[in-house]
C-alpha cells in the first residue's frame, strides 16, 4: 500500500457490530438500547416458511415485535418498499429489523426512508440528500456477501418503469448489524459460493478503487485473507460454524471497505447482466472479476500483487505484472473449486447482446470508481468478450 | 466582476456556456431536463439562505439560466447541493463534481445513473465556470 501527497479521504462508519453464535437472542436488548419499542421484521417468505430463522428473531424480540413483513422479493422493488412502509405505519413501527440477504436489508433501508421522509420511495432517489437520521434499523444478514448491513447503498427496481434506482446516503447505514453465524448454517452451497464471491469482489474492487484509502485498504486486505481461508471451507462443509462466522465477518469488512471507497467495473458489468438476464449478482461478479483484474493489471499491478499475497500466493520473486496475473488466476481457481461458472455464456447471456450490455454499463455508478479508466464502451465490451 | 453566486454571474455563465464548443459536444446527448446547483446558506459571507442556480440544459445548449430559491431548485430533476466552499473548489478545479458526489462532498437529488454518463459534460460545465470573471463572496 502506498499513497501520494494528494491522499484525501473522510471516514464515517456508524454501525455497531454484534458478532457471535446465537447472538440473535440479544435482539430485544439491542432494540432497548436504540429505543425501539415496536419493531417490524422485514424478510422474505422463503426464509419465513422454510427456516426457523424468522421465528427465532420473533421469539427474541418478544413483546417488541410489532409485526412481520415478508413481502421481500429478490432485487427489491418500489412496490415492495411502499407496501412494506404502509404495513409498518399501520403497525405503529418505530424500528426495523431486516432478516435476510441484501434484498431484505435494502428493503428495510427503503422503508426507513419512506417512514421518515414521507411520500413513496421514488421521491427520494439521490446521493446524500436525505439530511437527517432515518428510522432505526437493525440488520441481521443471513448470507455472507452483500455487506449491505454496513453500507450507505440501496438498489431498488421499478418493475413497471423497468429501471433501477440507486440510493446512497449516510443516513441509511443500519444502526446495528447482528452477525450470527448460526443463522447462515442453512444456506445452500451454491448460495454460499455466490455470496462469498460477492464479498471477495467487494474487497478486491475496493482495494483497486480510485477512492481507496488506508482505512478501506486495511479492511479490504483483511477481508481477502479471510475469504481465501474460509470461503471454500464454508462451501465444502456448510455446518462449519467457524468458517461461517469468519465469512460473515469477512463480508462485513469488505462491506465497510466498499462503503468508503466504492466498487468498480466488475459491479458495473454484473449489475447489467443481472438486470437483463437474471444472473445472480454474486455469480456475475465471480465471472467478471478475474477478467477485470486482468484489464486493470497494466495500471494497478502493484495493488494486484498485494491482492495475490492476501489470497495466499507466494509472490516473492515475481514481477508486479506476473503477480497480478497470478492473482487473477487464483480467483479463477477459487471460483472453480467452489463450483461457480467461469463464463457468461454458461449463465444465459446472449453473445449478440454484449454490445448492448457494454453500452448500458456506462450508466452504472460503479464504473466511475474503477481504479483504471473504464467508462468507454469499447473497453467494457473487450472485458465482456473475455468473460464470455 | 460578478459575485458568485448572483444573477449577474449566472447571466455571464450562460453566455460562456453557450459559446463553449466543448460543452456543445459533450452535452449533445443531454435530454434529461434542468439541473439546479444549490449553494447552502452561509450568513457569515453574505449568503443568508440557500440559493440555487437553475440551468435549463438541452442537447448541448443552455436554454435558460437564473437564480432561484431552494424550493424552486428542488423542482429540477437533478438538484446538486453543496457548501459554498465546495462550489469554490469545483470552480477552481480542485474538486471534480462527479467525484464530489461520489465522495459525499456534494449531494445529489436525482438519478446518479444518468449523471455518471455525462462525465465529459460535467467537465465542460466546470471549464465554462472557470472562465467567468468571478468575484468570490468570501474574498470581498
Amino acid at each position: 500500500m502506498s499513497y501520494g501527497a494528494d491522499l484525501s479521504f473522510s471516514w464515517y462508519q456508524p454501525t455497531r457490530i454484534v458478532f457471535g453464535a446465537g447472538v440473535v437472542r440479544d435482539l430485544a436488548l439491542e432494540c432497548k438500547r436504540l429505543g425501539v419499542e415496536r419493531a417490524v421484521v422485514v424478510t422474505d417468505k422463503v426464509l419465513r416458511e422454510r427456516t426457523d430463522v424468522v421465528s427465532r428473531v420473533q421469539a427474541a424480540l418478544g413483546a417488541r415485535c410489532a409485526g412481520i413483513y415478508d413481502g421481500v422479493i429478490p432485487d427489491t422493488s418500489v412496490q415492495t418498499i411502499d407496501q412494506g412502509a404502509a404495513f409498518a405505519k399501520q403497525k405503529g413501527c418505530d424500528g426495523l429489523i431486516s432478516v435476510g440477504g441484501g434484498s431484505s436489508i435494502d428493503t428495510a433501508k427503503g422503508i426507513a426512508i419512506v417512514l421518515t421522509m414521507g411520500g413513496g420511495i421514488r421521491d427520494h432517489q439521490g446521493s446524500q440528500s436525505l439530511g437527517r437520521k432515518q428510522t432505526t434499523h437493525i440488520a441481521v444478514p443471513t448470507t455472507a456477501g452483500t455487506g449491505s448491513e454496513v453500507s450507505q447503498y440501496a438498489v431498488v427496481k421499478d418493475h413497471e418503469a423497468h429501471e433501477k434506482m440507486h440510493y446512497a446516503d449516510d443516513h441509511i447505514v443500519p444502526d446495528t448489524a447482528v452477525l450470527d453465524p448460526e443463522v447462515t448454517l442453512g444456506m445452500p452451497r451454491g448460495l454460499t459460493a455466490a455470496t462469498g464471491a460477492d464479498a471477495l469482489t467487494h474487497a478486491i474492487e475496493a482495494y483497486q478503487s480510485i477512492n481507496r484509502n488506508p482505512m478501506s485498504d486495511a479492511l479490504a486486505i483483511g477481508a481477502i485473507r479471510m475469504i481465501a481461508q474460509y470461503l471454500a471451507k464454508a462451501c465444502e462443509d456448510g455446518s462449519d460454524l467457524v468458517a461461517r462466522g469468519q465469512m460473515l465477518v469477512a463480508a462485513n469488512l469488505a462491506g465497510m471497505a466498499f462503503n468508503a471507497s466504492g466498487v468498480g467495473l466488475v459491479h458495473a458489468m454484473a449489475h447489467i447482466v443481472g438486470a437483463r438476464y437474471g444472473v445472480h449478482h454474486g455469480t456475475a461478479n465471480a465471472i467478471c472479476l478475474p477478467h477485470v483484474m486482468r484489464f486493470n493489471a497494466d495500471e494497478l499491478a502493484a495493488r494486484l500483487r498485494d491482492i495475490g499475497d492476501a489470497l495466499g500466493l507466494d509472490v516473492r520473486g515475481l514481477s508486479d505484472e506476473a503477480a497480478a496475473q497470478a492473482a487473477s488466476d487464483a480467483v479463477l481457481k477459487l471460483n472453480a473449486r467452489i463450483g461457480l461458472p467461469a463464463h457468461l455464456r454458461e449463465v444465459g447471456v446472449p453473445e449478440n447482446e454484449l454490445d448492448a450490455c457494454a453500452e448500458q454499463s456506462l450508466s452504472d455508478g460503479a464504473i466511475v470508481y474503477n481504479g483504471k479508466f473504464a467508462a468507454d464502451k469499447d473497453l467494457v465490451l473487450g472485458v465482456y468478450r473475455a468473460a464470455y | 466582476m460578478p459575485l458568485f453566486p448572483s444573477a449577474e454571474w449566472v447571466t455571464d455563465y450562460k453566455n460562456i456556456l453557450n459559446a463553449s464548443a466543448q460543452y456543445k459536444q459533450a452535452g449533445a446527448g443531454w435530454t434529461h431536463g434542468p439541473i439546479a446547483l444549490v449553494t447552502r446558506a452561509d450568513p457569515g459571507i453574505g449568503i443568508p439562505e440557500d440559493v440555487g442556480i437553475w440551468l435549463d440544459l438541452h442537447q448541448g445548449n443552455c436554454r435558460d439560466a437564473r437564480l432561484v430559491n431552494r424550493g424552486e431548485a428542488e423542482k429540477a430533476p437533478f438538484c446538486i447541493t453543496g457548501e459554498y466552499a465546495r462550489w469554490k473548489q469545483v470552480m477552481r478545479k480542485q474538486l471534480d463534481p462527479i467525484q464530489g458526489m461520489m465522495q459525499k462532498k456534494l449531494e445529489l437529488k436525482g438519478q446518479m445513473t444518468i449523471i455518471v454518463k455525462y462525465v465529459a459534460a460535467a467537465k465542460a460545465l466546470v471549464e465554462a465556470a472557470t472562465q467567468v470573471d468571478t468575484k468570490f463572496m468570501d474574498e470581498k
